[in-house]
């Protein structure tokens, strides 16, 4: 009895020493940091010295309509979302049918997410350029009226990295939508039919309950994105202009912090980053734990 | 008729899976195809040539950089390996009442955006005097790609039976003999799933090293190539020679080890 206690109380003890490399790495380059950041919202900040503001410098950001536009920029491209995950749905869809070479498709869908947002931005900012494919498709089409610089105007130009967004998407939400309907039961669709379901019906009452998960991972994993992983994107394509036209929330905390040096700034907007997306990812904690019970 | 409607469909479906087919490779096809032009040529003059290729050269000292790119790489996956194994076996295998508080301060950490804690981040890092070589990034790197990695080796681990490590213990080897001998070399599916995840995150990143590596000579490749394009260096065929070498280890990688990419994708779904 006693060397089982004392076996387990080593045991234990290992399992604290063991997690402690890991515990320090996450504490000293993100923990440590996102509490420096909450600090240092609270002052105007240029990298060396810190002067204490308290909320005010919160009170001054939200009054300030440039913050609102930025904010704005990240509303826009979240429109994008639905086609982001509705497009690789229906993909998914039909290569679950087997299309003729539907592995070989998956591959080359799926090929986009290997590289990185600063190739696909220089390719992208090509394409949507005055003599770029895009003009050039439009006017073969016989549309050749509508030719357009997106990228010169602020609205053409976050249209633009949007597009970008949504196609950079379609690799990552198929496949995550393949996996899903590799788990569907196929028993339940043919109990369906025999009691006369149509296909539609089937569709909605058997097929998308269960692939409820798999929409909802989508979705998370598309909004994170949208919040978080356009920097290089943008960085390339429009460095954030014309004007603040693609300027988004997490590019406007580099801006913030080292094009214009108010660090101060820049944490809190990373400060705000930050609670929009613990939101999120705490709210779709809470979803599924609803669910399991 | 009916038969005609029933052979129509696949036939539709194929085609426009084609299509989509064209619409994702078409930034592979403009690279290649754009790279092969010399300045004049992408301005309408007829015929290919390797001119550009041989002014990226000048431009860009690509050995270097990719040299950089596999350094910061190998240096940041190293250390997530070594701290997210260990971590994984802990919580998996031997569990405590710290353990759940332990999970969710390494793996919580995935709701942190990098973008959230750069600035401070940087400011300590400079301090540090971390921002002259490699290590800078490398750290900044393995941290952020720790949690994740965590979770998935900790998942892992959960598959392993406990029997397995009870009765090495039994047979008298330490909790460290035991993660080595019999622990590591069960996990190697989920080690090269980290390894492929990681390798291509870290070789596509920009901000990380264009902030955490300073000195011009250690940086990787895909900010050599940002911080030229940034220079707005306008010739076009040059900086797509440059985007198609900075792709191919990524895109080489991914196609070697596709399998364990998506399994690595997909263990967020859970269950």
């Amino acid at each position: 009895m006693k060397t089982t206690s004392a076996l387990a109380r080593q045991r234990s003890r290992s399992g604290v020493i063991f997690a402690i490399p890991a515990l320090i790495l996450v504490a000293a380059f993100l923990g440590i940091p996102i509490i420096q950041a909450g600090y240092f919202s609270f002052t105007e900040w240029n990298g060396v010295t810190a002067i204490w503001h308290g909320i005010s410098t919160y009170n001054h950001e939200i009054h300030d309509p440039i913050f609102w536009r930025v904010l704005l920029n990240n509303g826009y491209l979240l429109l994008g979302i639905p086609i982001a995950i509705l497009f690789p749905m229906g993909i998914a869809f039909l290569l679950n049918e087997k299309v003729y070479g539907w592995k070989i498709f998956r591959s080359i869908y799926f090929l986009p997410t290997a590289i990185s947002w600063v190739v696909i931005g220089m390719v992208s900012m090509r394409f949507f350029a005055q003599e770029g494919l895009l003009n050039g498709l439009l006017k073969s089409f016989g549309l050749g009226f509508i030719k357009t610089d997106l990228l010169s105007s602020e609205q053409g130009a976050l249209f633009a990295v949007g597009i970008t967004f949504i196609w950079s998407m379609v690799g990552t939400n198929t496949i995550i939508f393949l996996t899903g309907m590799a788990t569907l039961d196929q028993s339940l669709n043919e109990a369906a039919r025999m009691d006369g379901a149509g296909n539609f019906r089937i569709f909605r009452s058997i097929t998308l309950p269960q692939l409820n998960r798999f929409i909802q991972f989508s979705f998370i994993i598309t909004v994170i994105s949208a919040f978080t992983a356009l920097f290089s994107l943008i960085f390339v394509m429009t460095g954030g202009g014309p004007g603040f036209g693609t300027t988004t929330l997490e590019f406007f905390i580099y801006q913030s912090a080292f094009s214009r040096g108010n660090f101060g700034t820049g944490a809190m907007l990373g400060v705000i980053l930050f609670f929009m997306m613990a939101v999120l990812g705490i709210g779709q904690l809470l979803l599924m734990r609803n669910k399991d019970d | 008729m009916k038969h005609k409607r029933f052979a129509l469909k696949p036939v539709i479906a194929f085609v426009s899976m084609c299509i989509l087919a064209i619409v994702m490779l078409y930034p592979f096809y403009y690279m290649i195809n754009t790279s092969l032009k010399s300045k004049e040529q992408y301005f309408g003059a007829p015929g290919h040539s390797f001119s550009s290729w041989k002014n990226l050269l000048k431009v860009l000292p690509v050995g270097r950089q990719l040299l950089n790119s596999t350094l910061v790489c190998a240096g940041a996956i190293f250390i997530i390996l070594i701290v997210s194994s260990m971590a994984g076996f802990a919580l998996a295998k031997l569990r405590s009442k710290a353990s759940p508080i332990i999970f969710v301060g390494i793996v919580g950490a995935m709701l942190i955006p990098l973008q959230s804690i750069i600035i401070p981040a940087y400011i300590n890092a400079s301090k540090l005097n971390l921002l002259s070589g490699y290590w800078g990034a490398i750290f900044v790197y393995a941290a952020l790609g720790t949690p994740f990695a965590t979770f998935l080796m900790t998942s892992y681990f959960r598959g392993i039976p406990d029997e397995l490590i009870e009765a090495a213990v039994m047979d008298g080897l330490t909790y460290g003999k035991t993660f080595i001998k019999i622990a590591l070399p069960l996990a190697v599916p989920a080690i090269i799933t980290v390894i492929v995840l990681q390798f291509i995150q870290i070789w596509d990143d920009l901000l990380v090293g264009l902030l955490f590596i300073q000195d011009e000579n250690y940086r990787t490749i895909t900010v050599g190539l940002g911080a030229l394009s940034a220079g707005r260096v306008t010739d076009i065929p040059v900086l797509m020679a440059g985007s198609l070498i900075s792709a191919i280890p990524a895109v080489a990688v991914y196609l070697i080890f596709q399998r364990q990419l998506v399994n690595g994708l997909t263990a967020g779904i859970g269950k």
